[in-house]
Protein backbone atom coordinates (compact mmCIF):
# COMPACT_ATOMS: atom_id res chain seq x y z
CA UNK A 1 0.00 0.00 0.00
CA UNK A 2 2.77 2.18 0.42
CA UNK A 3 4.24 2.16 -3.35
CA UNK A 4 0.05 3.23 -3.87
CA UNK A 5 0.26 5.68 -1.47
CA UNK A 6 3.42 6.98 -2.53
CA UNK A 7 2.16 6.71 -6.69
CA UNK A 8 -1.17 9.00 -5.15
CA UNK A 9 1.62 11.81 -4.28
CA UNK A 10 2.96 11.98 -7.61
CA UNK A 11 -0.34 11.94 -9.49
CA UNK A 12 -1.74 14.62 -6.66
CA UNK A 13 1.68 16.65 -7.91
CA UNK A 14 1.81 16.25 -11.46
CA UNK A 15 -1.93 17.07 -12.35
CA UNK A 16 -2.30 19.61 -9.57
CA UNK A 17 -5.07 18.20 -7.78
CA UNK A 18 -5.06 16.98 -3.77
CA UNK A 19 -8.20 15.08 -3.99
CA UNK A 20 -6.85 12.85 -6.25
CA UNK A 21 -7.39 8.88 -5.37
CA UNK A 22 -6.31 7.00 -7.36
CA UNK A 23 -7.69 3.45 -7.96
CA UNK A 24 -5.62 0.40 -10.02
CA UNK A 25 -8.40 0.19 -12.55
CA UNK A 26 -8.05 4.06 -13.42
CA UNK A 27 -7.50 5.23 -17.20
CA UNK A 28 -6.50 8.54 -18.13
CA UNK A 29 -10.53 9.36 -18.68
CA UNK A 30 -10.49 9.57 -14.71
CA UNK A 31 -8.35 12.32 -14.27
CA UNK A 32 -8.94 15.40 -15.27
CA UNK A 33 -5.53 16.85 -17.06
CA UNK A 34 -4.63 13.60 -17.53
CA UNK A 35 -3.62 13.09 -21.69
CA UNK A 36 -1.25 11.94 -24.10
CA UNK A 37 0.43 15.65 -23.40
CA UNK A 38 0.83 15.00 -19.84
CA UNK A 39 1.14 11.62 -19.87
CA UNK A 40 5.02 12.21 -20.35
CA UNK A 41 5.09 14.26 -17.06
CA UNK A 42 4.09 11.25 -14.84
CA UNK A 43 6.19 8.80 -16.57
CA UNK A 44 9.53 10.79 -15.70
CA UNK A 45 7.98 11.96 -12.13
CA UNK A 46 7.50 8.42 -11.49
CA UNK A 47 10.99 7.82 -13.12
CA UNK A 48 12.50 10.15 -11.04
CA UNK A 49 10.90 9.56 -7.86
CA UNK A 50 11.73 5.67 -7.85
CA UNK A 51 15.01 5.78 -9.56
CA UNK A 52 14.14 3.53 -12.00
CA UNK A 53 13.93 3.33 -16.31
CA UNK A 54 10.62 2.51 -18.05
CA UNK A 55 11.94 0.07 -21.49
CA UNK A 56 10.09 2.15 -24.56
CA UNK A 57 7.88 -1.47 -24.57
CA UNK A 58 6.50 -0.99 -21.23
CA UNK A 59 5.61 2.32 -21.20
CA UNK A 60 3.49 1.46 -24.59
CA UNK A 61 1.58 -1.85 -23.46
CA UNK A 62 0.13 0.95 -20.30
CA UNK A 63 -3.50 0.81 -20.28
CA UNK A 64 -4.43 1.68 -16.87
CA UNK A 65 -3.20 2.85 -13.33
CA UNK A 66 -2.83 -0.98 -12.29
CA UNK A 67 -0.11 -1.92 -15.16
CA UNK A 68 1.44 1.25 -13.97
CA UNK A 69 1.75 0.05 -10.47
CA UNK A 70 2.98 -3.55 -11.80
CA UNK A 71 5.46 -2.28 -13.70
CA UNK A 72 7.21 -0.11 -11.14
CA UNK A 73 6.48 -2.73 -8.44
CA UNK A 74 8.99 -5.31 -10.76
CA UNK A 75 11.44 -2.60 -11.38
CA UNK A 76 11.87 -2.11 -7.88
CA UNK A 77 12.27 -5.40 -6.90
CA UNK A 78 14.50 -6.35 -9.69
CA UNK B 1 -17.54 2.06 -57.87
CA UNK B 2 -18.58 4.89 -54.81
CA UNK B 3 -20.84 4.77 -51.98
CA UNK B 4 -22.92 7.77 -53.58
CA UNK B 5 -22.83 5.61 -57.46
CA UNK B 6 -25.61 3.87 -59.01
CA UNK B 7 -23.75 1.07 -59.02
CA UNK B 8 -23.10 0.40 -55.75
CA UNK B 9 -27.14 0.25 -54.94
CA UNK B 10 -27.02 -2.65 -57.33
CA UNK B 11 -23.60 -3.76 -55.95
CA UNK B 12 -24.62 -3.87 -52.05
CA UNK B 13 -28.22 -5.51 -51.96
CA UNK B 14 -26.74 -8.50 -54.58
CA UNK B 15 -23.53 -8.78 -52.20
CA UNK B 16 -25.96 -9.36 -48.91
CA UNK B 17 -27.93 -11.60 -50.55
CA UNK B 18 -24.77 -13.89 -51.30
CA UNK B 19 -23.95 -13.38 -47.76
CA UNK B 20 -26.92 -14.56 -46.51
CA UNK B 21 -27.60 -17.30 -48.13
CA UNK B 22 -23.92 -19.02 -47.68
CA UNK B 23 -23.35 -20.77 -44.74
CA UNK B 24 -21.28 -19.17 -41.75
CA UNK B 25 -18.17 -20.97 -42.42
CA UNK B 26 -17.91 -19.53 -45.92
CA UNK B 27 -19.12 -16.11 -45.02
CA UNK B 28 -15.39 -14.79 -45.37
CA UNK B 29 -15.48 -15.97 -48.91
CA UNK B 30 -18.15 -13.91 -50.17
CA UNK B 31 -17.03 -10.78 -48.10
CA UNK B 32 -13.65 -11.22 -49.63
CA UNK B 33 -14.30 -11.97 -52.91
CA UNK B 34 -17.02 -9.00 -52.94
CA UNK B 35 -14.31 -6.65 -51.32
CA UNK B 36 -11.85 -7.59 -54.05
CA UNK B 37 -14.07 -7.42 -56.64
CA UNK B 38 -15.23 -3.78 -55.53
CA UNK B 39 -11.69 -2.40 -55.35
CA UNK B 40 -11.22 -3.78 -59.04
CA UNK B 41 -14.20 -1.60 -60.05
CA UNK B 42 -11.15 1.30 -59.95
CA UNK B 43 -9.28 -0.48 -62.71
CA UNK B 44 -6.17 0.13 -61.22
CA UNK B 45 -4.48 -3.60 -61.22
CA UNK B 46 -1.25 -1.58 -58.96
CA UNK B 47 -4.12 -1.18 -56.40
CA UNK B 48 -5.18 -4.79 -56.15
CA UNK B 49 -1.22 -5.95 -56.44
CA UNK B 50 -0.13 -3.27 -53.44
CA UNK B 51 -3.25 -5.49 -51.34
CA UNK B 52 -2.24 -8.37 -52.43
CA UNK B 53 1.48 -7.51 -51.55
CA UNK B 54 0.55 -6.16 -48.04
CA UNK B 55 -1.90 -8.84 -46.84
CA UNK B 56 0.96 -11.41 -47.81
CA UNK B 57 3.60 -9.33 -45.94
CA UNK B 58 1.74 -8.37 -42.75
CA UNK B 59 0.68 -12.58 -42.28
CA UNK B 60 3.87 -13.64 -43.05
CA UNK B 61 5.83 -11.31 -40.66
CA UNK B 62 2.78 -11.65 -37.83
CA UNK B 63 3.02 -15.21 -37.52
CA UNK B 64 7.03 -15.33 -38.07
CA UNK B 65 6.45 -12.48 -34.73
CA UNK B 66 4.90 -15.13 -32.79
CA UNK B 67 6.95 -17.96 -33.23
CA UNK B 68 10.32 -16.12 -32.05
CA UNK B 69 11.46 -14.87 -28.15
CA UNK B 70 14.82 -13.54 -29.22
CA UNK B 71 14.32 -9.62 -28.83
CA UNK B 72 16.58 -8.47 -31.86
CA UNK B 73 15.18 -11.22 -34.42
CA UNK B 74 11.43 -9.99 -33.67
CA UNK B 75 12.59 -6.42 -33.53
CA UNK B 76 14.27 -7.36 -37.36
CA UNK B 77 10.96 -8.50 -38.31
CA UNK B 78 8.99 -5.92 -37.26
CA UNK B 79 11.05 -3.38 -38.58
CA UNK B 80 10.93 -5.46 -41.96
CA UNK B 81 7.40 -5.23 -42.05
CA UNK B 82 7.00 -2.05 -41.01
CA UNK B 83 9.50 -0.37 -44.11
CA UNK B 84 8.23 -3.41 -47.04
CA UNK B 85 4.99 -1.92 -46.26
CA UNK B 86 5.55 1.90 -46.15
CA UNK B 87 7.95 0.99 -49.30
CA UNK B 88 4.52 -0.27 -51.33
CA UNK B 89 2.67 3.07 -49.97
CA UNK B 90 5.33 5.03 -51.25
CA UNK B 91 5.67 3.91 -54.37
CA UNK B 92 1.71 3.82 -55.03
CA UNK B 93 1.35 7.38 -53.48
CA UNK B 94 4.51 9.64 -54.47
CA UNK B 95 6.38 7.76 -57.54
CA UNK B 96 3.35 9.14 -59.86
CA UNK B 97 3.66 12.51 -58.57
CA UNK B 98 7.78 12.41 -58.81
CA UNK B 99 8.00 10.63 -62.14
CA UNK B 100 4.41 13.26 -63.53
CA UNK B 101 5.59 16.87 -63.42
CA UNK B 102 2.06 17.51 -63.81
CA UNK B 103 -0.43 16.18 -61.31
CA UNK B 104 -2.35 13.23 -61.95
CA UNK B 105 -6.33 14.28 -63.08
CA UNK B 106 -7.63 11.28 -61.96
CA UNK B 107 -8.29 11.32 -57.36
CA UNK B 108 -7.93 7.46 -57.52
CA UNK B 109 -4.41 7.04 -57.94
CA UNK B 110 -3.66 5.52 -54.75
CA UNK B 111 -7.63 5.65 -53.03
CA UNK B 112 -7.49 3.27 -49.88
CA UNK B 113 -3.61 2.27 -50.13
CA UNK B 114 -2.82 4.30 -47.09
CA UNK B 115 -5.91 2.80 -45.19
CA UNK B 116 -5.09 -0.68 -45.14
CA UNK B 117 -0.79 -0.28 -44.70
CA UNK B 118 -1.44 1.75 -42.04
CA UNK B 119 -4.12 -0.96 -40.48
CA UNK B 120 -1.07 -3.51 -41.29
CA UNK B 121 1.54 -1.58 -39.52
CA UNK B 122 -0.55 -1.12 -36.10
CA UNK B 123 -1.35 -4.87 -36.48
CA UNK B 124 2.71 -5.99 -36.98
CA UNK B 125 3.49 -2.86 -34.09
CA UNK B 126 0.53 -5.29 -31.76
CA UNK B 127 2.01 -8.59 -31.98
CA UNK B 128 5.43 -6.82 -31.25
CA UNK B 129 3.96 -5.35 -28.32
CA UNK B 130 1.90 -8.21 -27.25
CA UNK B 131 -1.19 -6.70 -26.99
CA UNK B 132 -2.55 -8.78 -30.09
CA UNK B 133 -2.49 -12.46 -31.18
CA UNK B 134 -1.47 -13.32 -34.79
CA UNK B 135 -3.85 -14.52 -36.93
CA UNK B 136 -3.25 -17.77 -38.31
CA UNK B 137 -6.19 -17.60 -40.95
CA UNK B 138 -4.68 -15.72 -44.16
CA UNK B 139 -8.30 -15.31 -45.64
CA UNK B 140 -9.75 -13.78 -42.08
CA UNK B 141 -6.05 -11.64 -42.33
CA UNK B 142 -6.91 -10.39 -45.68
CA UNK B 143 -10.21 -9.86 -44.88
CA UNK B 144 -9.30 -7.84 -42.12
CA UNK B 145 -6.88 -5.48 -44.70
CA UNK B 146 -9.48 -5.49 -47.16
CA UNK B 147 -13.42 -5.58 -45.50
CA UNK B 148 -14.69 -3.73 -48.51
CA UNK B 149 -16.46 -0.88 -46.15
CA UNK B 150 -13.66 0.65 -44.76
CA UNK B 151 -11.48 -0.28 -47.85
CA UNK B 152 -11.04 3.38 -49.41
CA UNK B 153 -11.02 5.85 -46.71
CA UNK B 154 -11.49 4.05 -43.08
CA UNK B 155 -12.32 3.98 -40.45
CA UNK B 156 -8.64 2.36 -39.90
CA UNK B 157 -9.72 -0.51 -37.72
CA UNK B 158 -7.13 -2.57 -35.33
CA UNK B 159 -7.03 -6.14 -35.26
CA UNK B 160 -8.39 -6.49 -31.53
CA UNK B 161 -11.44 -4.48 -32.79
CA UNK B 162 -12.04 -5.61 -35.92
CA UNK B 163 -10.94 -9.75 -36.54
CA UNK B 164 -12.76 -11.67 -33.64
CA UNK B 165 -16.35 -9.62 -35.40
CA UNK B 166 -15.10 -11.16 -38.97
CA UNK B 167 -15.23 -14.25 -36.95
CA UNK B 168 -18.43 -14.55 -35.44
CA UNK B 169 -21.88 -16.17 -37.00
CA UNK B 170 -24.01 -14.47 -38.24
CA UNK B 171 -27.59 -13.57 -37.75
CA UNK B 172 -30.42 -11.88 -39.34
CA UNK B 173 -31.31 -8.58 -36.76
CA UNK B 174 -34.17 -6.65 -37.84
CA UNK B 175 -32.97 -3.85 -35.29
CA UNK B 176 -29.52 -3.46 -37.12
CA UNK B 177 -30.44 -3.85 -40.70
CA UNK B 178 -32.62 -0.21 -40.37
CA UNK B 179 -30.07 0.63 -38.27
CA UNK B 180 -27.53 0.38 -40.88
CA UNK B 181 -29.47 1.25 -43.70
CA UNK B 182 -31.06 4.64 -41.81
CA UNK B 183 -26.89 5.16 -40.76
CA UNK B 184 -26.51 4.72 -44.38
CA UNK B 185 -28.61 7.43 -45.49
CA UNK B 186 -27.94 9.94 -43.22
CA UNK B 187 -24.56 9.62 -44.05
CA UNK B 188 -26.13 10.07 -48.06
CA UNK B 189 -27.15 13.23 -46.62
CA UNK B 190 -24.79 14.70 -45.55
CA UNK B 191 -22.77 14.13 -48.00
CA UNK B 192 -25.04 14.90 -51.51
CA UNK B 193 -27.49 17.48 -49.62
CA UNK B 194 -24.83 19.22 -46.92
CA UNK B 195 -21.37 18.87 -48.36
CA UNK B 196 -21.97 19.08 -52.03
CA UNK B 197 -24.10 22.11 -51.74
CA UNK B 198 -21.47 23.14 -49.53
CA UNK B 199 -18.81 22.90 -52.07
CA UNK B 200 -20.72 25.20 -54.02
CA UNK B 201 -19.26 28.12 -51.92
CA UNK B 202 -15.85 26.64 -51.64
CA UNK B 203 -15.10 25.65 -54.84
CA UNK B 204 -16.37 29.66 -55.73
CA UNK B 205 -13.63 31.39 -53.27
CA UNK B 206 -10.59 28.76 -54.13
CA UNK B 207 -11.11 28.32 -57.63
CA UNK B 208 -10.74 32.37 -58.30
CA UNK B 209 -8.39 33.70 -54.98
CA UNK B 210 -8.03 36.89 -56.23
CA UNK B 211 -11.75 37.88 -56.93
CA UNK B 212 -13.13 37.23 -53.34
CA UNK B 213 -11.77 39.44 -50.31
CA UNK B 214 -13.08 39.96 -46.76
CA UNK B 215 -16.76 38.14 -45.66
CA UNK B 216 -16.43 36.16 -48.76
CA UNK B 217 -13.14 34.51 -48.02
CA UNK B 218 -14.17 34.33 -44.41
CA UNK B 219 -17.58 32.31 -45.57
CA UNK B 220 -15.75 30.06 -48.38
CA UNK B 221 -13.20 29.54 -45.76
CA UNK B 222 -15.67 28.50 -43.19
CA UNK B 223 -17.78 26.41 -45.64
CA UNK B 224 -14.94 24.46 -46.78
CA UNK B 225 -14.44 23.34 -42.68
CA UNK B 226 -17.83 22.38 -42.66
CA UNK B 227 -17.82 21.04 -45.97
CA UNK B 228 -14.78 18.39 -45.31
CA UNK B 229 -16.48 17.37 -41.88
CA UNK B 230 -19.95 16.58 -43.66
CA UNK B 231 -17.98 15.23 -46.59
CA UNK B 232 -15.98 12.54 -44.66
CA UNK B 233 -18.42 12.01 -41.42
CA UNK B 234 -20.98 11.28 -44.41
CA UNK B 235 -18.66 8.59 -45.70
CA UNK B 236 -18.25 7.21 -42.10
CA UNK B 237 -21.93 7.06 -42.08
CA UNK B 238 -22.00 4.92 -44.87
CA UNK B 239 -19.44 2.73 -44.15
CA UNK B 240 -20.43 1.92 -40.55
CA UNK B 241 -23.83 1.71 -42.04
CA UNK B 242 -22.84 -0.44 -44.80
CA UNK B 243 -20.67 -2.84 -42.17
CA UNK B 244 -23.63 -2.80 -39.76
CA UNK B 245 -25.96 -4.62 -42.41
CA UNK B 246 -23.29 -7.67 -42.06
CA UNK B 247 -23.54 -7.44 -38.36
CA UNK B 248 -20.17 -5.36 -38.03
CA UNK B 249 -19.62 -2.48 -35.98
CA UNK B 250 -16.82 -0.40 -37.29
CA UNK B 251 -15.22 2.70 -35.25
CA UNK B 252 -16.93 5.93 -34.80
CA UNK B 253 -14.28 8.93 -36.64
CA UNK B 254 -16.17 12.33 -35.46
CA UNK B 255 -17.15 13.11 -32.09
CA UNK B 256 -18.40 16.96 -32.23
CA UNK B 257 -14.97 18.49 -33.54
CA UNK B 258 -16.06 21.64 -33.84
CA UNK B 259 -17.00 21.71 -30.29
CA UNK B 260 -13.45 21.61 -29.54
CA UNK B 261 -12.45 23.62 -26.86
CA UNK B 262 -9.03 23.03 -27.64
CA UNK B 263 -6.23 21.82 -30.84
CA UNK B 264 -5.65 19.02 -28.51
CA UNK B 265 -9.75 18.39 -28.28
CA UNK B 266 -10.23 18.90 -31.57
CA UNK B 267 -7.51 15.92 -32.04
CA UNK B 268 -9.51 13.81 -30.06
CA UNK B 269 -12.87 14.09 -32.00
CA UNK B 270 -11.31 14.53 -35.57
CA UNK B 271 -11.02 11.36 -37.61
CA UNK B 272 -10.63 9.51 -34.62
CA UNK B 273 -9.28 6.34 -36.25
CA UNK B 274 -6.40 8.03 -37.94
CA UNK B 275 -5.42 10.64 -34.93
CA UNK B 276 -4.95 7.82 -32.31
CA UNK B 277 -3.12 5.46 -34.88
CA UNK B 278 -0.32 8.59 -35.24
CA UNK B 279 -0.86 9.03 -31.83
CA UNK B 280 -0.19 5.40 -30.87
CA UNK B 281 2.40 4.59 -33.30
CA UNK B 282 3.81 8.02 -34.10
CA UNK B 283 4.04 10.36 -31.56
CA UNK B 284 3.82 8.21 -28.51
CA UNK B 285 6.96 6.57 -29.35
CA UNK B 286 9.20 9.71 -29.95
CA UNK B 287 7.73 11.27 -26.93
CA UNK B 288 8.91 8.67 -25.06
CA UNK B 289 12.11 8.32 -26.49
CA UNK B 290 12.73 12.00 -26.02
CA UNK B 291 11.02 12.29 -22.80
CA UNK B 292 14.54 13.52 -20.80
CA UNK B 293 14.31 16.38 -22.67
CA UNK B 294 10.87 17.80 -21.12
CA UNK B 295 8.88 20.45 -23.14
CA UNK B 296 10.99 20.34 -25.93
CA UNK B 297 11.11 16.65 -26.62
CA UNK B 298 6.57 16.56 -26.66
CA UNK B 299 6.96 19.81 -28.56
CA UNK B 300 9.52 18.39 -30.94
CA UNK B 301 7.76 14.54 -31.30
CA UNK B 302 4.42 16.84 -32.29
CA UNK B 303 5.81 18.79 -34.86
CA UNK B 304 7.28 15.93 -36.34
CA UNK B 305 3.72 13.70 -35.78
CA UNK B 306 1.83 16.17 -37.59
CA UNK B 307 4.49 16.63 -40.30
CA UNK B 308 4.46 12.79 -40.79
CA UNK B 309 0.36 13.55 -41.11
CA UNK B 310 0.38 16.73 -43.68
CA UNK B 311 3.01 14.69 -46.12
CA UNK B 312 1.21 11.47 -45.89
CA UNK B 313 -2.33 13.59 -46.85
CA UNK B 314 0.38 14.23 -50.36
CA UNK B 315 3.40 15.46 -51.08
CA UNK B 316 2.79 19.51 -51.38
CA UNK B 317 4.17 21.89 -49.53
CA UNK B 318 0.54 23.07 -48.68
CA UNK B 319 -0.63 20.09 -46.55
CA UNK B 320 2.83 19.83 -45.06
CA UNK B 321 1.85 23.34 -43.56
CA UNK B 322 -1.11 22.21 -42.73
CA UNK B 323 0.48 19.49 -40.41
CA UNK B 324 2.66 22.38 -39.35
CA UNK B 325 0.63 24.46 -38.28
CA UNK B 326 -1.42 21.77 -36.15
CA UNK B 327 2.17 20.80 -35.11
CA UNK B 328 2.71 24.47 -33.84
CA UNK B 329 -0.25 24.90 -31.94
CA UNK B 330 0.12 21.34 -30.18
CA UNK B 331 3.60 22.50 -29.36
CA UNK B 332 3.06 25.60 -27.88
CA UNK B 333 0.07 24.36 -25.79
CA UNK B 334 2.44 22.16 -24.29
CA UNK B 335 4.02 25.18 -22.67
CA UNK B 336 1.47 27.98 -21.84
CA UNK B 337 -1.09 25.42 -20.97
CA UNK B 338 -0.72 24.98 -17.49
CA UNK B 339 -0.65 28.40 -16.99
CA UNK B 340 -3.38 28.92 -18.37
CA UNK B 341 -5.25 26.32 -16.67
CA UNK B 342 -4.20 27.98 -13.26
CA UNK B 343 -5.26 31.36 -15.02
CA UNK B 344 -8.78 30.17 -15.19
CA UNK B 345 -8.54 28.54 -11.84
CA UNK B 346 -7.47 31.59 -10.18
CA UNK B 347 -9.81 34.02 -11.84
CA UNK B 348 -12.84 31.47 -10.71
CA UNK B 349 -13.99 31.08 -14.73
CA UNK B 350 -12.29 27.08 -15.35
CA UNK B 351 -16.40 26.48 -15.32
CA UNK B 352 -17.52 28.95 -16.99
CA UNK B 353 -19.97 28.69 -20.11
CA UNK B 354 -18.76 32.11 -21.70
CA UNK B 355 -15.35 30.85 -21.49
CA UNK B 356 -16.05 27.34 -22.87
CA UNK B 357 -18.03 29.32 -25.88
CA UNK B 358 -14.65 31.14 -26.60
CA UNK B 359 -12.59 28.28 -26.19
CA UNK B 360 -14.71 26.62 -29.04
CA UNK B 361 -14.32 29.93 -31.19
CA UNK B 362 -11.19 30.23 -31.14
CA UNK B 363 -10.39 26.27 -31.91
CA UNK B 364 -12.84 26.66 -34.77
CA UNK B 365 -10.83 29.45 -36.41
CA UNK B 366 -7.19 27.81 -35.96
CA UNK B 367 -8.46 24.95 -37.43
CA UNK B 368 -9.78 26.98 -40.20
CA UNK B 369 -7.13 28.45 -40.83
CA UNK B 370 -5.12 25.86 -41.52
CA UNK B 371 -7.49 24.73 -43.59
CA UNK B 372 -6.74 27.28 -45.86
CA UNK B 373 -3.50 25.81 -47.25
CA UNK B 374 -4.94 21.82 -46.91
CA UNK B 375 -7.87 23.41 -49.71
CA UNK B 376 -5.97 25.76 -51.76
CA UNK B 377 -4.46 24.94 -54.77
CA UNK B 378 -1.15 26.46 -53.89
CA UNK B 379 0.83 28.17 -50.80
CA UNK B 380 0.65 31.21 -52.65
CA UNK B 381 -3.12 30.83 -53.25
CA UNK B 382 -3.13 30.52 -49.75
CA UNK B 383 -1.33 33.46 -48.82
CA UNK B 384 -3.30 35.74 -50.81
CA UNK B 385 -6.31 34.43 -49.37
CA UNK B 386 -5.03 35.26 -46.22
CA UNK B 387 -4.16 38.67 -47.28
CA UNK B 388 -7.66 39.27 -48.55
CA UNK B 389 -9.32 38.09 -45.63
CA UNK B 390 -8.52 41.75 -44.18
CA UNK B 391 -9.25 43.77 -47.22
CA UNK B 392 -13.33 44.28 -46.72
CA UNK B 393 -12.89 47.26 -48.60
CA UNK B 394 -12.24 45.39 -51.77
CA UNK B 395 -14.34 47.83 -53.93
CA UNK B 396 -12.40 50.06 -54.00
CA UNK B 397 -15.51 52.44 -54.53
CA UNK B 398 -17.68 50.72 -51.76
CA UNK B 399 -19.92 54.03 -51.60
CA UNK B 400 -21.03 53.11 -55.04
CA UNK B 401 -22.25 49.53 -53.69
CA UNK B 402 -25.40 48.52 -53.16
CA UNK B 403 -26.58 46.37 -49.97
CA UNK B 404 -28.42 44.19 -52.39
CA UNK B 405 -25.00 43.87 -54.68
CA UNK B 406 -23.01 43.45 -51.47
CA UNK B 407 -25.00 40.72 -50.54
CA UNK B 408 -24.88 38.67 -54.06
CA UNK B 409 -20.78 39.00 -54.00
CA UNK B 410 -20.00 38.55 -50.64
CA UNK B 411 -22.83 36.04 -49.13
CA UNK B 412 -24.15 34.39 -51.25
CA UNK B 413 -21.05 34.08 -53.93
CA UNK B 414 -23.32 34.13 -57.07
CA UNK B 415 -25.38 31.32 -56.37
CA UNK B 416 -28.34 33.05 -55.59
CA UNK B 417 -30.49 33.88 -52.57
CA UNK B 418 -32.88 30.16 -53.03
CA UNK B 419 -29.41 28.50 -52.64
CA UNK B 420 -27.97 30.26 -49.60
CA UNK B 421 -31.54 30.27 -47.74
CA UNK B 422 -31.89 26.05 -48.64
CA UNK B 423 -27.81 26.15 -47.52
CA UNK B 424 -28.22 27.74 -44.02
CA UNK B 425 -31.69 25.70 -43.45
CA UNK B 426 -30.00 22.35 -44.50
CA UNK B 427 -27.06 23.15 -42.20
CA UNK B 428 -29.21 24.51 -39.28
CA UNK B 429 -31.40 21.31 -39.25
CA UNK B 430 -28.52 18.74 -39.62
CA UNK B 431 -26.39 21.21 -36.80
CA UNK B 432 -29.69 21.15 -34.70
CA UNK B 433 -30.10 17.31 -35.21
CA UNK B 434 -26.30 16.41 -34.50
CA UNK B 435 -26.67 18.15 -31.37
CA UNK B 436 -30.09 16.39 -30.52
CA UNK B 437 -28.55 13.05 -31.38
CA UNK B 438 -27.53 11.67 -28.37
CA UNK B 439 -30.63 12.98 -26.09
CA UNK B 440 -33.29 11.33 -28.06
CA UNK B 441 -33.61 8.25 -29.96
CA UNK B 442 -35.72 8.12 -33.46
CA UNK B 443 -36.65 4.37 -32.49
CA UNK B 444 -38.84 5.48 -29.77
CA UNK B 445 -41.13 7.44 -31.73
CA UNK B 446 -44.07 5.61 -32.93
CA UNK B 447 -44.44 3.97 -36.29
CA UNK B 448 -46.01 6.88 -38.26
CA UNK B 449 -43.07 9.89 -36.99
CA UNK B 450 -40.20 7.41 -37.41
CA UNK B 451 -41.59 6.74 -40.96
CA UNK B 452 -42.34 10.51 -41.50
CA UNK B 453 -38.48 10.78 -40.48
CA UNK B 454 -37.50 8.39 -42.91
CA UNK B 455 -40.04 9.96 -45.79
CA UNK B 456 -38.72 13.39 -44.97
CA UNK B 457 -34.73 12.14 -45.30
CA UNK B 458 -35.25 10.66 -48.58
CA UNK B 459 -37.43 12.97 -50.30
CA UNK B 460 -34.79 15.51 -48.61
CA UNK B 461 -31.75 13.90 -50.39
CA UNK B 462 -33.93 13.81 -53.99
CA UNK B 463 -34.83 17.52 -53.64
CA UNK B 464 -31.66 19.31 -52.44
CA UNK B 465 -29.06 17.11 -53.09
CA UNK B 466 -26.17 18.22 -55.53
CA UNK B 467 -25.69 15.17 -57.91
CA UNK B 468 -22.49 16.56 -59.73
CA UNK B 469 -20.86 12.95 -59.42
CA UNK B 470 -18.35 14.56 -56.76
CA UNK B 471 -16.43 11.97 -54.60
CA UNK B 472 -15.42 12.28 -51.27
CA UNK B 473 -12.83 14.70 -50.35
CA UNK B 474 -10.95 11.94 -48.58
CA UNK B 475 -10.35 9.68 -51.37
CA UNK B 476 -7.02 11.08 -52.60
CA UNK B 477 -5.77 10.20 -49.32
Amino acid sequence: MELLDSLNNIFCKVFDDDTIKITLEMTANDIDGWDSLSHVNLITAVESHFKIRFTQKELLTLRNVGDLFKTIKCKIEE
Amino acid sequence: MTFNSLSYFIFLPLVFLVFYVTKDRSRWVVLLAASYGFYATFKAPELLLALVLVTVISFTCGTQLSRTTNESRRKLILWMGITLCILILAVIKYLPLLVNTQPSTSIFVSIGVSYFTFQAISYLADIFLEIQDPEHHLGYHALYLAFFPKLLQGPIERAHALLPQLKQPYRFDYDSMRYGILLFTWGLFKKVVVADRLALYTNTVYSDVHSYHGLAVIIGTYAYALQIYFDFAGYTDMARGTAKMFGINLSENFNKPYLSTSVADFWRRWHISFSSWILDYIFKPLQMAWRDRGHFGTSLALIVTFLVSGIWHGASLGFIIWGGLHGAYLASSTYYRPYQRRLHKWLKIDKSGLLRAWQVFVTFNLVSFAWIFFRAKSVSDACDLIRNIMDFDNSHNIQQITFGKYLKDNIFLGHGDHNFIVTVSVLTIILTVNLLKSRCNIYKYNLAVRWSIYYILVISIVLFGVFKGDSFVYFKF
